[in-house]
């Protein structure tokens, strides 16, 4: 009998228990590789877009795969929740203020979804939020250096990281440029309420005053020529005065520096008469004043009885007041006193203008 | 009178195509009803082979050893074959573009999920179902089916579900091992013009690799191994006295069994990528 036909059963037997052992061998290899039975950490995430991630996008770090996106939906805030999940083997690595950071390959080739371990001393707890690195909270982490960056793997990467805050802030300038060129568009267009606008309006108001202002200006400054003329005039009159009173003055300073000068002129006549004269004026009013103090002095001896008498004076004055005051409210002999009829000027009616 | 006759021909070759397209639909659907209603019989039956092993055990160990193992070298040739010129190609051409790991993808989506199952099924398709509906076609015109039934054997239990099964299970295994030797045993050709490490080529595989791969593979598998026995076998039973209409009942098996298969194709990956 044939070999085939003798052992047909133990053949197909070993066939087809071939087939399932290598079958089995696939999917242990499969389960292995592909962490079945492995704990995963799951954590959060929000993305602006999910244009560049989808469910299973491998999460890198230094080259080796240490989690995977898990599952991604667009939230009612119109961003996109990603859930992920660290591998067992990488968990030690989740520290606080650890990152995500998308790195879109500048020459299309794919993206790359990086994890940046936080240099925080404790870890951080499944189904902790982390955030991305392109968001505020992101960027204050890495300025105050609490995250390990690490240096981009190739050139243009690299290059173009450096790049890109270059970048960024010549767009906001070009920006600013953009937007203030707008303005100035706008404010020249006359459509600006702003204070160039404003400036602009009053610049071009003056515009159109500045013809009237010019033959204002021309009237003032041709006035101006006119007077200026009158006055230099004058001045050169003046000055040609000055120049006199300039020398007569000189010649008066010679004058007086000359030791045998004007005063001497004055006082010093060969028999100083006008000396002689002052001299017995102030020996009359040196006397004078002599006699003046005696008498003030006199006087404020006297002082202190005038002072009695006034009070005495004042006080017999208000008593002769009652006694008036009293005798005109005697009821004996009121209305005794004829009133005193005032006789007015004839000079004052008259110019009063009471005659008709 | 002539205008007349031409306008009564006109008229007749009208009517006869009319009366054979119908004729023809009619034909279609009695067969595919027919087919339908011989594959009910033959899952019906499945269950009793099943509890009346000794039957059709011989039967089936015989059409695993011959649709399956048989069929192993030109599979496994076939497999490697593919497998290396997938992975020469793609380790020359792909990292022009840095996407060599894009390479494994590849590989998966050709050998475990298209072509592994395809190839496969034409091969099974060429080798068994022209066997299995000549062989039925023969044994209908030598009377041997009534000699079954005379004797009290079902000849549905005794020939159809061995032969379903066989060609079913020779399928599956063979797939399996298609899919072994194009992922596994066309890196070994490969060694010889490329050098790449056993470690990191089975490790980027395993990572692209899905179980759902293999189940897909593995349903397509099944499904045109079913396709190939029911159709061979049915096309089979459909010879009825001449013994010129066995080779005509081999090319209408082998005909229909690859429209179908491609079909059947086009249909589980449609599912596939639409569900």
């Amino acid at each position: 009998m044939k070999f085939k036909i003798k052992f047909a059963d133990q053949i197909v037997g070993l066939f087809i228990i071939l087939s399932l052992v290598f079958l089995g061998v696939i999917v242990i290899l499969l389960g292995v590789n592909q962490r079945w039975f492995a704990k995963n950490y799951y954590f959060k995430t929000v993305f602006t877009s999910a244009g560049n991630i989808a469910e299973g996008t491998p999460i890198l770090m230094k080259g080796f795969q240490v989690g995977k996106i898990s599952k991604i939906r667009l939230n009612e805030t119109n961003t996109v929740d990603v859930d992920f999940y660290i591998y067992d083997t990488y968990y030690e690595k989740v520290k606080e203020y650890s990152l995500l950071e998308l790195s879109v390959s500048p020459i299309g080739l794919g993206t790359q979804l990086l994890f940046l371990p936080g240099k925080g001393d404790k870890l951080l707890e499944e189904g902790s939020f982390i955030y991305l690195s392109d968001t505020p909270e992101g960027q204050a982490y890495i300025e105050q250096g609490l995250v390990d960056v690490p240096i981009k793997d190739d050139t243009i990467t690299r290059l173009l990281s450096n790049i890109n805050p270059l970048l960024e802030n010549v767009n906001k300038t070009v920006i600013t440029v953009n937007r203030t060129l707008t303005e100035i568009n706008r404010a020249l267009a006359g459509q600006s309420t702003g204070p160039l606008g404003n400036i602009v309006n009053d610049i071009q108001n003056t515009t159109h005053q500045f013809p009237e202002m010019m033959d204002n200006v021309n009237g003032v400054i041709a006035d101006v020529q006119s007077r200026t003329s009158q006055l230099i005039d004058q001045v050169n009159t003046l000055v040609a005065s000055l120049n006199v009173i300039t020398g007569n003055f000189e010649a008066t300073s010679e004058a007086l520096r000359d030791p045998t000068g004007l005063i001497p002129k004055l006082l010093g006549d060969k028999n100083n008469t006008l000396l002689t004269r002052i001299n017995s004026i102030t020996a009359e009013i040196e006397k004078s004043v002599k006699n003046l103090q005696y008498i003030i002095s006199s006087l404020n001896a006297e002082v202190p009885k005038i002072a009695t008498v006034l009070n005495e004076t004042r006080i017999a004055i208000q008593k002769a007041q009652d006694v008036l005051e009293g005798i005109k409210n005697n009821p004996l002999i009121k209305g005794g006193i004829p009133e005193r009829q005032e006789q007015q000027s004839l000079y004052q009616s008259m110019r009063e203008g009471n005659i008709e | 009178m002539f205008i007349e006759n031409l306008y009564n021909i006109h008229n007749t070759c009208y009517v006869n195509i009319l009366e054979l397209t119908g004729k023809k639909v009619r034909t279609s659907i009695y067969s595919l009803l027919y087919a339908l209603g011989f594959f009910y019989n033959v899952l019906k039956a499945i269950g009793g082979f099943f509890k009346k092993r000794q039957v059709g055990y011989k039967v089936l160990v015989m059409q695993i050893l011959f649709t399956g193992f048989e069929a192993l070298i030109i599979n496994v040739v076939m497999a490697i074959a593919i497998g290396a010129a997938v992975i020469i190609i793609g380790t020359g051409f792909l990292p022009q573009f840095g996407q060599t790991k894009l390479m494994y993808q590849i590989l998966i989506l050709i050998i475990t999920r298209e072509l592994g199952p395809l190839l496969t099924a034409f091969v099974v398709t060429a080798r068994s179902g022209t066997a299995i509906a000549t062989e039925l076609g023969t044994m209908v015109v030598n009377n041997e089916i009534e000699a079954y039934i005379a004797s009290g054997i079902n000849p549905i239990s005794y020939l159809a579900v061995p032969r379903l099964i066989g060609v079913t299970v020779s399928m599956l295994v063979l797939t399996i091992y298609f899919n072994i030797f194009g992922l596994l045993g066309s890196f070994t050709v490969v060694q010889l013009f490329k050098a790449i490490p056993i470690r990191e080529y089975l490790s980027n595989l395993m990572q692209v690799l899905q179980l759902k791969d293999i189940f897909l593979g593995m349903l397509k598998a099944l499904i045109f191994g079913m396709i190939i026995a029911v159709m061979s076998m049915f096309q089979g039973f459909s010879v009825n006295r001449a013994s010129t209409e066995i080779p005509v009942a081999g090319i209408k098996a082998v005909g229909s069994c690859i429209v179908l298969i491609v079909i059947a194709d086009v249909f589980v990956t449609v599912i596939q990528y639409v569900g």
